[in-house]
């Protein structure tokens, strides 16, 4: 390791509250250094520059799937996300047409060293899939021309240029008021659309009235639970010595979900005047965005923002908003998990109680919001509670983002009022391609609604209470339009790999139950199925539901026990004995 | 009973005190309820969901390690989905590794072997897809089975939690979660220093020590109580003993928070006792004779060494003689015998070898 590189990796030590934060970041910088490669030695390196055990570091380098222990990857890793949303926009065939092309499988490397192919999970770009990272970049809407496009400007090393045409639209003018805005990313911009406005309201307001505010609007965290902030931040406990950290969560992967990238990217300034707000209203003196590690570009439009918003004087009441980069983890998005990898550790989610709110990081009172939530804020402090209300219903209020994709004409983000209809949503992104036999409405981990079913009842809004009378979850927002294109059974084994493959691995339902239901739905994808396997996968979601350390397991028992009560005969077609 | 609470299990009512947890009421009245990743001396873990139990009032079911009794509880231990949730988790574990007893070093002190045996399960319903893994015997004293484990985390605590060696931790992840010593080197090659913590709190046979292997099945040892003579802390230990040969060392688990060494051992009190076992380890004093070391009564020896301090000391006066003590025994003997040195010899000759 250079000189250069450890005086790097002390200089992110000194940024954080505690050192041992600094281990991802500095496992992130040395891999770089090395060619996308990570040795032992270099683990080894890392940990003693750190001060953290050899096992530690190797266990934090092992856990996370983007840092390359031990494997050989090419100049450029292309890295094709296969997940659902993925699978129902054609990223089989662009995976197969790029590995024809280059002559390798998955996980293989072209004998010049130059490419790496991988399938990958969730990509949080399910709008624009198929998607293919390359290194730190994706490139989205891939078809069979593009792939030869980049292929070749890759060969000549260059990164291309491929545009994207996104589909979004809004129809509150909230959160994606600035989406449309040439550079509303820059300062100025936002400033001139009326920009921190409301952060100078808010430091002449008592916190306590902030808070009330808040609570008063009814607005639920929009990462996917739907608990009501207001509430979340009066569990800070008062007159506490210790420090209070705010920490945005912006690991954003659900599979389904691709909405919060769209403030991140193209509107950061509203977020980090969410959180400067949220931060003078909890007493938080130094905050977290926590970015999936897929996301570094993004994160750059962030670290440039918050640079941006300090200069200009705008977080003075703070000390700083630190951009914490994951690495490859699904369940850091859930809150303990991420906050036990801000500190320099394995994703592994804590036992609650205690709840983040009275100890979370490095035992200090903590909240963590989704990106959404925070960038709700600024309307809230600025118009009222009651302002936010008017869209929506006691089923849920205000503005929120759904991000569309799978088998519909336009998949894409769009921002509607609480309780739209699921029918006007769905004009909204163009309507649906082909014939549609389910959709999947809040990310990968709720229960899958048919089409019969949204045919029943005062027809699905999409809010909260009415999902649930549904018998699904509003989760993320995230919808998935399934046409009969596909088939039930084999989107349920790839789901249960998905949460295989992103399992923390530390309680053994989900560890070793999630093993064992990829085995039977491949059995039973396979046509090997034997008389009784679908009993068996039905009774390990029915033990695993509700009994995981953290609510993954349930993220998994559920929709995969909805696809086979709900389409049981296609799983009854593929047993053979 | 002033400040005591109520708490009700498998509607029994139990009086207690309050500060405990449910497993603690339960266990303190001979209720089973499976654990496999909490140990007294690791503490709550939350991995293995083996403890579920139902409490009247709260949603699902909950972790009876980490669950405070609280005065009015009622608890429920033995429900058709408790049953249903530890069924999974024995099914789990014996369709994927190798768990097979018959000639294994913890048979019938497994605490996996224990709760199949109350779930009346003898082999799993269906089997998975499993790779063998060589065993790591690379270090001094411990075998790593690897096919074993059950990824409690107890080793990985007690190294890093009690005796802070910080060698162990988890590597990699979802199935392929393992047990790594450093950056996953054999044991041997690794910074471990052989303390054996590990292998104590391990709940099955995934870490046991190689000297005990084939020396007898668990329920053949018998149990001795002793204190580790190697240094001044005074460890206590529990020596595992077959036909009075020493087969191998716990620390004290029985009331482990009041003793010194907390229920831990060095390499040295782990380890350290194999010359209890040979043939020519010395039984008595020996004072030469002719030439010759020959077997004496501790009256004869002592007499001599009276006899012969005396003499140097008449001869020579007391600074010809000095006293040097041993980091074996306690400060109580150290101090006796400086006593000795200067109150009785009359010299200032005495060292201490704080070494061993």
């Amino acid at each position: 390791m250079t000189e250069e590189l450890k005086s790097k990796i002390q200089q992110i030590m000194a940024r954080y509250p505690k050192k041992e934060s600094a281990l991802m970041p500095a496992l992130t910088l040395v891999q770089k250094a090395n060619g996308n490669n990570l040795t032992p030695e270099h683990v080894v390196e890392v940990a003693e520059v750190i001060g953290v055990s050899k096992s530690r570091a190797y266990g934090v380098a092992t856990y996370y799937t983007m840092f390359n222990v031990d494997k050989k990857v090419g100049k450029y890793h292309l890295q094709v996300d296969t997940n659902i949303p993925a699978t129902l926009m054609g990223a089989r065939e662009i995976f197969d047409y790029l590995s024809e092309k280059l002559q390798i499988k998955h996980g293989e490397t072209t004998p010049d060293g130059l490419f790496t192919l991988s399938k990958v999970e969730c990509l949080a770009s399910c709008g624009t899939c198929p998607v293919v990272q390359v290194n730190d970049v994706y490139y989205e809407l891939m078809t069979k021309e593009k792939v030869d496009m980049l292929i070749d400007s890759l060969r000549k090393g260059v990164m291309p240029d491929l545009p994207v045409e996104y589909n979004w639209a809004t129809q509150c003018n909230v959160l994606l008021r600035n989406r449309g805005v040439e550079n509303a990313k820059s300062i100025e911009v936002y400033k001139k659309n009326g920009g921190y406005k409301t952060l100078a309201k808010a430091l002449k307001m008592n916190p306590v009235d902030i808070v009330n505010e808040v609570r008063n609007s009814q607005l639920r965290g929009r990462g996917g639970a739907g608990f009501p902030t207001g509430v979340k931040w009066g569990f800070v406990p008062k007159n506490t010595d210790k420090p209070i950290y705010l920490i945005c969560n912006a690991d954003e992967g659900e599979p389904g979900t691709f909405k919060d990238r769209q403030i991140l990217a193209y509107d950061p300034h509203l977020l980090i005047e969410g959180m400067a707000i949220a931060s003078h209203a909890l007493g938080c003196k130094t905050a977290f965005i926590y970015i999936r590690g897929e996301f570094a570009w993004i994160a750059r439009i962030l670290e440039k923002a918050i640079d941006e918003a300090k200069s200009d004087g705008q977080l003075n009441h703070m000390q700083d908003i630190i951009v914490h980069q994951g690495a490859g983890s699904y369940v850091c998005g859930e809150e303990t998990a991420l906050i036990e990898s801000i500190e320099g550790k394995r994703g592994l989610p804590r036992m609650k109680p205690p709840f983040p709110a009275v100890s979370g990081l490095y035992g200090c009172p903590t909240i963590v919001n989704n990106v959404e939530t925070l960038a709700s804020i600024p309307y809230i402090v600025e118009n009222g509670a009651e302002a936010f209300k008017k869209w929506g219903s006691e089923a849920g209020y205000g503005f929120k983002l759904f991000g569309v994709s799978g088998a519909v004409n336009k998949p894409g983000v769009y921002e509607c009022p609480m309780g739209i209809s699921f029918d006007e949503l769905i004009e909204l992104a163009g309507g649906i391609k082909g014939n549609m036999i389910g959709v999947i409405i809040g990310g990968l981990s709720v229960p899958i609604l048919t089409a019969e079913e949204l045919k029943q009842g005062l027809g699905l809004k999409m809010d909260y209470e009415s999902a649930i009378q549904y018998g699904t979850s509003l989760g993320s927002g995230g919808v998935m339009v399934i046409s009969d294109e596909f088939s039930i059974p084999e989107i349920a084994a790839r789901t249960i790999q998905f949460y295989n493959h992103e399992s923390c691995g530390q309680c053994t339902p989900c560890r070793m139950g999630s093993d064992m239901l990829v085995q039977l739905l491949n059995k039973i994808v396979e046509g090997k199925g034997e008389k009784g396997d679908i009993d068996k996968v039905v009774w390990f979601c029915d033990n695993i539901k509700g009994n995981t350390l953290c609510p993954t397991g349930e993220a998994y028992a559920s929709p995969i026990k909805a696809m086979i009560n709900k389409y049981r005969n296609e799983f009854e077609k593929l047993i053979i004995v | 009973m002033e400040n005591s609470i109520k708490i009700t299990i498998d509607g029994q009512v139990f009086e207690t005190s309050p500060g405990k947890t449910v497993l603690d009421v339960a266990r303190e009245n001979n209720i089973y309820i499976p654990t496999l990743c909490y140990h007294p001396r690791t503490g709550k873990a939350g991995k293995c969901r083996a403890c579920l139990v139902e409490v009247e009032g709260l949603r699902g079911l909950k972790e009876s390690c980490a669950l405070d009794a609280r005065d009015g509880m009622v608890v429920k231990t033995n429900t058709e989905q408790i049953i249903q949730v530890r069924k999974m988790i024995v099914e789990l574990y014996l369709s994927n590794g190798e768990h097979n007893c018959i000639a294994c070093e913890q048979n019938g002190h497994c605490e996996l072997q224990d709760m199949a045996y109350h779930l009346g399960i003898e082999r799993p319903s269906f089997l998975m897809d499993y790779q063998h893994v060589p065993l790591d015997e690379s270090s001094a004293g411990i075998i790593r089975d690897n096919n074993k484990c059950i990824e409690c985390g107890r080793c990985i605590t007690a190294c890093n939690n009690n005796v802070m060696h910080e060698v162990l931790d988890f590597g990699w992840r979802s199935g392929h979660t393992k047990v790594i010593c450093d950056n996953d080197l054999p044991m041997g090659q690794s910074s471990c220093v052989q303390c054996g913590e590990c292998v104590q709190v391990c709940p099955v046979g995934a870490l046991t020590f190689k000297n005990a292997k084939g020396k007898g099945p668990f329920w053949e040892l018998e149990k001795k109580k002793t204190i580790c003579t190697y240094c001044g802390v005074g460890c206590s230990i529990d020596m595992y003993v077959k036909d009075d040969k020493w087969v191998y060392s716990m620390g004290t688990e029985d009331n482990w928070e009041n003793q010194t060494n907390k229920g831990m051992l060095c390499v040295k009190g782990r380890f350290g006792f194999d010359f209890l076992n040979r043939e020519d380890r010395l039984n008595t004093p020996l004072i030469r004779k002719n030439g010759k070391l020959e077997p004496a009564t501790w009256d004869e020896a002592l007499d001599l060494v009276a006899t012969k301090l005396n003499e140097t000391k008449a001869k020579y006066g007391p600074g010809a003689i000095g006293f040097f003590s041993s980091a074996r025994t306690t400060n109580e003997e150290n101090y006796a015998l400086m006593r000795l040195a200067r109150g009785v010899v009359f010299t200032n000759n005495i060292d201490h070898c704080a070494r061993l």
